[in-house]
């Protein structure tokens, strides 16, 4: 286990160009087409949401506007509570967020820190915990959920509980493999010299340990962040009759109509659901990205 | 069982073998005894919302379990296999499996291409435009499933989208009021792009972190050798890069393999006659729209023995051929 | 080792713990609340704002007469309206009290154990005895009441009168000559749908299956047999299927067409003609094609026939999981009474389920006769099983269209459906 920072995009040295030929022109070219073509669906998305009815519902679609308007965030506002799913979606990511975080920095620290017999049997199920595919225990958490919620309506069915509950489960598996390897990269002289000075065990784990894996905490955070927020499934299936607690993902279909997509509307309510995440994925990106490599490389 | 089995050796006493001090064997069983206590809530949540709905689900699919049955109107019958001979019998099963692997290899070859290109493509251009292509891969990666989904679906309208109206103006007037998803193939090419486009920087962006990871030197190296540039890429890079390659493998083919979003908005619930089910899809129809509770959970079932057997088996080709490498 | 033996321990545990899947009997909550909130579901409509007009009206009429009752009423859509009403069964905390439904998913309803018996509130209810005794039996299952008919639905032929006049057809006489007629006008007008059906619509194909002597399935009681594969019912679906080509309505964008979308090309001027229910006359005077149509019963194969139409028609229930099933009552009184009926034909056109009401409305109103004569030709029903709601949601008729339009293969879509058909009715 490396830690992430060796495979960090940007190394601060100038690397020696592999190949530095006249092809390099045109590759940058061809990064910036490439650029654009990606970039070009969510462009769309922002212009047609801030572009009046007339030019969306127009066979002849321009790629600009001269009248942009907030027309559409407003009907999505007014005539669908966006507002409060919104708040709704946040409210499950942030929860699921700390949650995940705080569960799998102690379980992480447990199986780095600690011997004891049966660690390896747990890393493996914990490996092979990432394999099941969670869409497929649908059926049986919705029954699951039926059951808490006659204990714990707050957890069951038709309760941002029962969504918090599940995207809890299945983003800790991946946080805590995670985390073991930054947990790991903490030299264990660290530990020694700080219990020399006094410090408890305890406070070793948090002051000490908790901020030196700030990096790999934060990319945890962050897929734990978009997988609740992105869910359709489980907010599909379990968010029966409650419309005031739906999840964005389900508002935004509501504008899909027998009587004529709002597509206006439609495309407000993706712009929405997607910035929160665009922006904090930009923020994050440096740490993402050697999160990711780092846990990669096992 | 994950919280059960870590108090066993805290039971247990420390497992080292005797010939240790009376202290250090009194500091294990502490250790252990901490290390339950951290453990406990993550074995907790997974062992309830994980492995209990995992075994609920072979138990269920072992059911005829319908609504009667769920909400206690109709006595449980036990079937045994009888869901899983209905299924094998079952000529729609059949179609939805092929679509599944067809679809998700599509999905995996596409993302891998397109990230591996990009990646190395990323890693021979300067800062600015890298940067570019970053940015608008975040943003692809960034755009939740369902946005993704009606966007593209918007681009590809069949009355409003921008893609038939640029095809009928550059001459192919056939594309004017093209419908998107009504041919099988044509609606299945049309979410797999999109999966690709939200999928391959996932790739690109650990393949590239992978090759900035290899040493300059061995490339010069290897150059010097005169080795071409396909050869230095076959067995210098290649190597190197092999366990990113395998983890974005394994990650794309998880993830494709269990589609359900994309088709389920990109086509309306499976598309004309049920023509882009996928498994996930054709499980959620079965449980939640035909009230076969039974037969969906013989479904996931399958689907989640066949990832795992996909896995294991690719991990194994991969074991082999890394070590002949 | 010691570890095994604990996981075994406790597996065993688990799976003795839990034998068998989980079952919640939600049978009646034994409380009856006479103030809070009182949920009602009822279903979108291509255009909603007339039926939600009559709602709201019959709410504020009620909330007048109960002090600290809110009435709180949710829309819900037809086609989801399975995975809707499947999680409320499961889940009686997240059910309404009252709900609009199906005449043909009354019998799933039941045996799913989710619907009140309403045979003692209609008892009490002077009223009731006006209800027409055809329609009422309609919400009965093994011979007890769970619903309250709302209206009665059937469906018959629009179509465009100005399209028709200017290239000067007669209305069709035959369902051979609505394919005929529908080519014509699309050979001329090519921007528009000869007519507008879809291959989700069921109900329109319903009409040819048994125009041509054919039935959707045979039986009786707890054994069916699907009718779908054979002989006449396959004309009839061949026939049908005709529509759905590229010279009539192209199947590109009429395959996936529900009843819904189908009115609503209608009502927005681009198509010639559609089947279409009396409850649909609302939203199509409200479209473009609003002052351009008019209505004639669904021709049978022969000139003069009228085909079987589906003897359709919503609900008011009361869902069994209620806690307050007095106030829900109470307010299926209110909604479905005689003087809402009226006001709701007045507003959807809906079909009042009073035999007084219906000779009223009738005899005002000629635009009715079309319904009228349809249903007193003669109506037929779905095979009155819990199956059929399964068949429904499995969208096991759809596919067949689908397929036959798709793939152009009617003997083996046809034997498919039936086969499916015959999973589901074994189950």
């Amino acid at each position: 286990m490396t830690t992430a920072t060796h495979t960090a995009p940007t190394t601060g040295r100038r690397r020696k160009q592999l190949f530095r030929r006249p092809g390099r022109t045109l590759a940058e070219i061809t990064t910036v087409l490439v650029a654009a073509v990606v970039a070009f669906p969510l462009y769309w998305m922002l212009l047609t949401a801030f572009k009046p009815r007339g030019q969306i519902q127009s066979t002849d679609p321009r790629p600009w506007t001269l009248s942009p308007t907030l027309e559409n965030f407003r009907r999505v506002f007014t005539v669908n509570d966006f507002g409060r799913y919104f708040l709704n979606s946040l409210l499950v990511a942030g929860v699921v967020v700390v949650v995940s975080l705080v569960v799998s920095f102690l379980a992480a620290v447990a199986l780095t820190r600690f011997r004891f017999r049966g660690r390896t049997v747990l890393l493996v199920m914990i490996l092979t915990a990432q394999m099941v595919p969670v869409e497929a225990l649908t059926i049986p958490l919705f029954f699951l959920m039926r059951s808490v919620g006659s204990v714990a309506p707050w957890f069951g069915l038709n309760h941002l509980g029962s969504l918090v509950l599940v995207h809890l489960a299945f983003s800790l598996p991946f946080a805590i493999w995670m985390l073991r390897g930054f947990v790991a990269a903490v030299p264990a002289e660290l530990e020694e010299a700080a219990t020399l000075d006094g410090a408890s065990r305890f406070r070793f784990t948090w002051q000490v340990l908790f901020p030196l894996v700030a990096p790999g905490l934060v990319a945890m955070s962050v897929l734990s962040f978009i997988h609740a927020w992105n869910d359709f499934l489980f907010a599909k299936t379990f968010i029966i009759s409650a419309t005031e607690n739906q999840t964005l993902p389900l508002a935004v279909l509501v504008f899909f109509k027998p009587t004529g997509n709002d597509w206006g509307a439609i495309m407000a309510g993706s712009t929405l659901m997607t910035i929160p995440v665009l922006v904090f994925f930009v923020l994050v990106q440096r740490h993402l990205v050697s999160g990711i490599a780092g846990a990669v490389k096992e | 069982m994950t919280a059960q089995s870590t108090l066993a050796p805290q039971r247990d006493g420390a497992p080292e073998p005797s010939g240790r001090s009376v202290r250090r064997r009194r500091a294990h069983r502490g250790q252990a005894r901490i290390a339950a206590l951290y453990l406990a809530p993550a074995g907790i949540v997974l062992v309830s919302v994980m492995a209990y709905p995992l075994y609920q689900l072979v138990q269920l699919s072992l059911y005829e379990y319908g609504q009667a049955q769920a909400s206690g109107g109709a006595p449980l019958e036990f079937l045994g296999l009888g869901n899983y001979t209905r299924l094998l019998n079952d000529p729609r099963f059949w179609m939805v499996l092929l679509n599944t692997c067809g679809f998700a290899a599509v999905c995996v070859a596409g993302s891998l291409a397109v990230g591996i290109t990009l990646a190395v493509l990323a890693s021979r251009v300067r800062q600015l435009p890298r940067a570019l292509l970053f940015l608008a891969a975040l943003g692809a990666w960034a755009t939740p499933a369902v946005a993704g989904s009606t966007v593209w679906l918007f681009l590809f309208d069949q009355d409003f989208g921008l893609v038939n109206e640029v095809l009928t103006g550059i001459g192919l007037t056939g594309m004017e009021g093209f419908s998107w998803t009504y041919d099988r193939f044509v609606a299945f090419a049309l979410v797999a792009g999109e999966v690709i486009w939200c999928s391959f920087p996932f790739v690109m962006v650990t393949m590239y972190a992978g090759i900035k990871a290899i040493p300059e030197e061995m490339v010069e190296a290897a150059s010097l050798d005169g080795a071409s540039t396909w050869r230095t890429a076959r067995s210098v890079l290649l190597p190197m890069l092999r366990p990113l390659l395998v983890i974005a493998t394994i990650q794309s083919i998880i993830w494709d393999f269990k589609i359900f979003t994309q088709i389920y908005v990109m086509t309306d619930g499976g598309g004309v006659a049920g023509q882009n089910l996928v498994l996930n899809v054709y499980a959620y129809q079965e449980a939640f729209a035909g009230s076969n509770y039974g037969l969906g959970s013989a479904i996931g079932v399958v689907m989640t023995a066949l990832l795992l057997l996909i896995t294991v088996i690719y991990l194994r080709v991969q074991r082999g051929t890394g070590e002949n490498a | 080792m010691r570890f095994w033996k604990t996981a075994a321990v406790v597996v065993a545990g688990a799976l003795l713990a839990g034998c068998g899947p989980p079952q919640v009997d939600q049978g009646a909550s034994g409380e009856d609340k006479s103030t809070g909130t009182l949920r009602v579901w009822l279903f979108d409509e291509a255009n909603r704002d007339p039926k939600e007009d009559v709602v709201n009206a019959a709410v504020r009429e009620f909330e007048g007469e109960h002090e600290d009752v809110t009435v709180d009423v949710r829309y819900i859509a037809v086609d989801t309206r399975s995975e809707r009403f499947t999680g409320a069964f499961n889940d009686p905390s997240s059910a309404p009290d009252v709900a609009e439904f199906g005449n043909t998913d009354l019998a799933s309803y039941v045996a799913a154990g989710g619907l009140a018996e309403l045979d003692t509130m209609l008892g009490n209810w002077p009223a009731a005895q006006d209800l027409s005794e055809s329609v009422l039996e309609t919400a009965r299952t093994d011979g007890k009441t769970y619903g309250v008919p709302w209206f009665t639905g059937v469906r018959a032929l629009y179509y465009r009168t100005d399209v028709f006049e200017e290239l000067d057809l007669d209305p069709p006489r035959t369902l051979g000559e609505i394919a005929e007629k529908a080519r014509r006008v699309r050979a001329a007008r090519p921007d528009m749908y000869g007519i507008a059906t879809g291959g989700k619509y069921t109900y329109a194909m319903m009409p040819f299956i048994w125009a041509h002597d054919g039935e959707l399935a045979r039986g009786e009681g707890a054994r069916w047999e699907s009718a779908v594969d054979e002989p006449a019912a396959r004309a009839g679906i061949e026939a049908y299927t005709e529509l759905l080509e590229p010279n009539v309505c192209p199947p590109e964008q009429c395959a996936q067409l529900t009843g819904t979308e189908s009115v609503q090309a209608f009502a927005g001027g681009k198509a010639a003609m559609t089947i279409g229910g009396d409850f649909n006359r609302a939203a199509v005077d409200a479209g473009a094609a609003g002052d351009h149509y008019d209505v004639v019963p669904l021709p049978g194969t022969e000139p003069g026939e009228i085909a079987p139409a589906f003897a359709g028609g919503n609900l008011l229930g009361v869902l069994r999981s209620s806690d307050r099933s007095s106030l829900a009552e109470e307010f299926i009184r209110v909604l479905a009474g005689k003087k809402y009926q009226r006001e709701m034909y007045e507003a959807m056109g809906y079909l009042p389920t009073f035999e007084d009401v219906q000779n009223q409305v009738s005899s005002e109103d000629p635009t009715v006769r079309p319904f009228v004569e349809t249903l007193q030709a003669g109506t037929r029903f779905v095979p009155a099983t819990p199956a059929w709601s399964e068949i429904d949601a499995q969208e096991i008729l759809p596919t067949m269209v689908q397929r036959i339009v798709t793939e152009g293969e009617l003997d083996s879509a046809t034997a498919e459906a039936a086969r499916r058909m015959n999973d589901t009715f074994r189950d």
